[in-house]
């Protein structure tokens, strides 16, 4: 088997040159620790029932006129308890990219400030921003060397290069696909229903925001393993901007004001007889 | 086995249904072995991760038990008895499956009972032992109760351990349970024969405390049962050495309440006639 | 290929709990002191608490490099002494940055498995060794959670047993929590609670000290509102309360690591505010 290592590096390699004398396992070039076992899936398996990584997730991105809208939920849960309330599923690659986590939050956190590198460094090498087509396929390329063994990414990679707006969803499978319109995680099917049925082209950006923060609130009304504050974010020519982020449950209060409810009877306290 | 009066009560609807002779229903076993083989997870049970013993003193027997019951590495309470009544001068400390060591004391107790009336004399230390021991080696270690069995009859003071499957020992002192190895080490060190009552209760005191202080199982307080010819003496939380650590003289405010969006009582009282009716209570 | 036992397994779970809560100016970290393994305990004094600490050459190296940058004279005298000759501001700023340059940065508490804990904090340590002879300055407390993240992630596929919490200050002298997953998921949050008693002590803290989301926008202050005693105060009733309910958390030793640093010389402070409190072991009664 084959790793990528690409990117891996340390970027401040030991001035002194003389490796061997500190290497100890720090400036060599870093690698991947496997078990020695027979059973690599079986082991796998049961490590991840050990340590139970985060997941749980709704995100959605589409293409629109005026760009690419990009929108998550933050909650993660390692199965039924619920670990975090905060956590920033659109990731910052660039000022003119981010991508979305769904899967395995290390593996989608990891593999996506690896990206960042890498773009960065394509940047410095070629005196010009990535295209969103080349960084998705840079990530594309590394999940599908480590195919079948057992990371849990489905990402969208949505930004603005020489092109105009661009969106790609790519998974751990390997699939790259080319899109205006994606969603992902656990509560997608919800946020489909909304995005589909709201969804047109020459919408305006604060339509769009809507459109993305509606979807979001009603997969996290439906699906438990989403929640916390929606994002939405937008991508247009001059880089990306957040423009909001709600509590889904004051959104739920805002989307379906509670009607002030008439109390019959007050409660009281019970006699003790 | 209340449950084998009630099914020989019962007429079978026909004779081609299969009624099950006794207790326990086995209906589901292959089915759950056959699930648990893909893995699912059967239900936790309440465990008494625990500590109980038992010694002979010079005057009789004296049982000793911690209070902790366990969920997995949760404690699912802090103050439980394990200490259960077999009959007025029998008492029997469990270890294992919180409800299968109370069934089959209640089970056995209510035995003696009927047989107490059946014969008219006190019961024997021995009787609950067989009546135990043949309760569990029927059911083949499946019922998971560890027992420590105590009493004073006509014959002396006697102190038994039964084991989940049925074996039982004869000792002049004994411990069951996680923390039984805890328990022993303090026995083993300082058990002499003749010990007063009060020697007696401040050893079986410190075993228990070497259980809830070694074993993880084990905690909270200590129960103490003191069975003396013709007198027992049930010490409930007879020593507390774990007592909240720490309260902060601050107190704690809890701000954020659960909004009441809508209130509605329907007074039952208006609706419904209650009538108190007389009879008598059942006895104990 | 060597041969697998059927049951046998690499992992083992140590138990313990580790807290941590960040303030505006302090940062507190606490743990228990045992280890166990099933029912039975280990040790009741083994600290869960891995001190990122500064190299000892490099404390004569940033004194040099401060009397070298601020032309003080007095290289070889105690600070007690300047403080005699020098005009009591500049003394002060002095005797800040070179605190602030002399304190420990990160402090990292771990539970699960001891032995994968016990190499983990062997790596870190290594690597925040060589980094202050790379650097000349300890490694910030944000890099360090990036460096752990990434040490967690090497070893994706043959995970180290252990959940962290990294506390520290961040360059701006604020407190920092930052909270990981086995595989190196991490977030920064204003407090966290990891390992056997997290489940009963995370609601508790979030009732009690639940803030605005940082992902909210516009963005609310989500500063945790509490002086630090208080704080530790907080943490003190976490353990006792854990303890009653989780037989892998004990309450009887706790170690808390708190500190800070009066960083602003604006607030007027004196010498005794800068208070860095190490190594508190709180023997609760």
């Amino acid at each position: 088997m084959k790793l990528d290592f690409g990117g891996l590096e340390s970027s401040a390699p030991l001035y002194g040159g003389n490796d061997d004398v500190l290497a100890d396992g720090f400036s060599a070039a870093p690698s991947f620790d496997l078990p020695v076992t027979s059973d690599f899936d079986g082991f796998q398996k049961n490590s991840i029932q050990m340590v139970k990584p985060a997941k749980g997730t709704t995100t959605l991105a589409f293409i629109f006129k005026e760009g690419v809208m990009v929108a998550a939920d933050s909650r993660a849960s390692m199965g039924g308890y619920i670990s975090s309330q905060s956590v920033k599923k659109i990731i910052e690659i660039n000022p003119y990219m981010l991508g979305t986590m769904a899967g395995g939050a290390a593996d989608c956190q990891f593999w996506h400030r690896n990206l960042g590198i890498k773009c960065r460094l394509h940047e410095l090498a070629n005196k010009r921003r990535i295209s969103v087509t080349g960084a998705s396929k840079l990530l594309a390329n590394i999940l599908y060397s480590y195919r079948g063994m057992g990371l849990s990414v489905g990402t969208m990679i949505a930004g603005w290069d020489e092109k105009g707006p661009g969106l790609y969803y790519v998974d751990s499978e390997g699939g790259r696909l080319k899109g205006t319109k994606f969603s992902v995680g656990s509560g997608s099917p919800y946020a489909y229903g909304v995005l589909d049925s709201g969804y047109h082209y020459d919408m305006t950006i604060d339509e769009a925001a809507e459109l993305a923060r509606r979807s979001i609130y009603h997969a996290t009304f439906r699906d438990g393993a989403s929640g916390g504050v929606a994002s939405v974010y937008h991508v247009g020519p001059t880089g990306w901007t957040k423009l909001s982020g709600d509590d889904v449950g004051e959104l739920h209060y805002s989307y379906y004001p509670v009607e002030p409810a008439i109390v019959e009877q007050e409660m009281t306290e019970a006699v003790v007889a | 086995m209340v449950n084998i009066l009630k099914y020989r009560c019962l007429k079978m609807p026909s004779e081609t249904m299969e009624v099950p002779k006794t207790g326990f229903s086995f209906d589901l076993c292959r089915r759950n072995d056959m699930l648990a083989k893909k893995g699912l997870k059967s239900p936790s049970y309440l465990k008494t991760g625990t500590t109980i013993v038992g010694l002979i003193f010079e005057n009789g027997v004296i049982l000793g038990a911690d209070t902790r019951a366990t969920a997995g590495p949760i404690v699912a309470d802090k103050n439980c008895e394990k200490i259960h009544y077999m009959a007025p001068n029998i008492y029997c400390c469990g270890a294992g499956t919180a409800a299968d060591t109370e069934a089959v004391t209640d089970n056995i107790s209510s035995q003696l009972k009927l047989h107490r009336y059946h014969t008219g004399r006190e019961s024997r230390v021995v009787t609950a032992l067989t009546l135990l021991k043949s309760h569990l080696f029927r059911y083949q270690g499946h019922v998971s109760a560890a027992l420590v069995l105590g009493g004073v009859d006509v014959t002396g003071p006697h102190l038994y351990t039964i084991y989940p499957h049925g074996s039982t020992d004869t000792l002049p002192y004994a411990t069951m349970g996680s923390g039984s190895l805890a328990a022993m080490a303090i026995f083993e060190s300082e058990y002499r024969e003749g010990l007063t009552r009060d020697e007696g209760v401040n050893l079986v005191t410190k075993a228990i405390c070497s259980g809830i202080f070694n074993d993880l199982g084990s905690g909270s307080n200590v129960d103490v049962c003191v069975i003396e010819k013709g007198k027992k003496e049930y010490l409930r939380n007879h020593l507390t050495p774990n007592p909240r650590t720490y309260v902060s003289s601050r107190g704690y405010t809890f701000s954020k309440k659960a909004e009441v969006l809508l209130t509605k009582i329907t007074p039952l009282k208006e609706l419904v006639e209650v009538v108190e009716v007389g009879g008598d209570a059942m006895e104990e | 290929m060597p041969k697998e036992h059927a049951n046998w397994s690499p992992y083992d779970n140590n138990g313990g709990t580790c807290v941590a809560i960040a303030g505006a100016d302090y940062c507190v970290i606490a743990a228990d002191t045992r280890m166990s393994t099933g029912y039975s305990i280990l040790t009741r004094d083994y600290s869960k608490i891995c001190k990122l600490k500064l190299e000892s050459l490099m404390e004569k190296r940033i004194r040099n490099w401060l009397f070298a940058y601020l032309g003080v004279e007095l290289a070889s005298q105690s600070f007690r002494r300047i403080k005699d000759k020098c005009d009591f501001q500049v003394y002060l700023c002095r005797f800040m940055v070179w605190e602030y340059l002399r304190a420990d940065k990160s402090f990292m508490a771990s539970s699960g498995f001891q032995a994968d804990v016990k190499a983990l904090q062997k790596v870190l340590s290594s690597r925040h060794l060589i980094y202050q002879h790379q650097h000349n300055k300890q490694m910030s407390c944000p890099a360090m959670a990036q460096l752990l993240s990434n040490t967690l992630y090497y070893k994706r596929f043959f995970p180290y047993y252990a959940f962290n919490v990294l506390g520290g200050l961040d360059s701006e002298g604020k407190g920092c929590v930052f909270t990981y997953d086995a595989v190196g998921s991490y977030e920064r949050v204003g407090y966290s609670a990891q390992g056997s008693g997290a489940t009963l002590i995370t609601p508790f803290l979030d009732n009690q000290l639940k803030s605005p989301s940082p992902l909210l926008l516009p963005a609310k202050d989500a500063v945790t509102p509490l002086s630090e005693a208080e704080a530790i105060d907080l943490v003190k009733t976490c353990f006792s309360s854990a303890t009653e309910r989780d037989i892998y958390t004990v309450s009887s030793y706790i170690l808390v690591f708190s500190f800070s640093y009066a960083f602003a010389l604006s607030r007027g402070v004196n010498e005794s505010s800068r208070d860095q409190k190490i190594n508190t072991r709180l023997e609760l009664d």
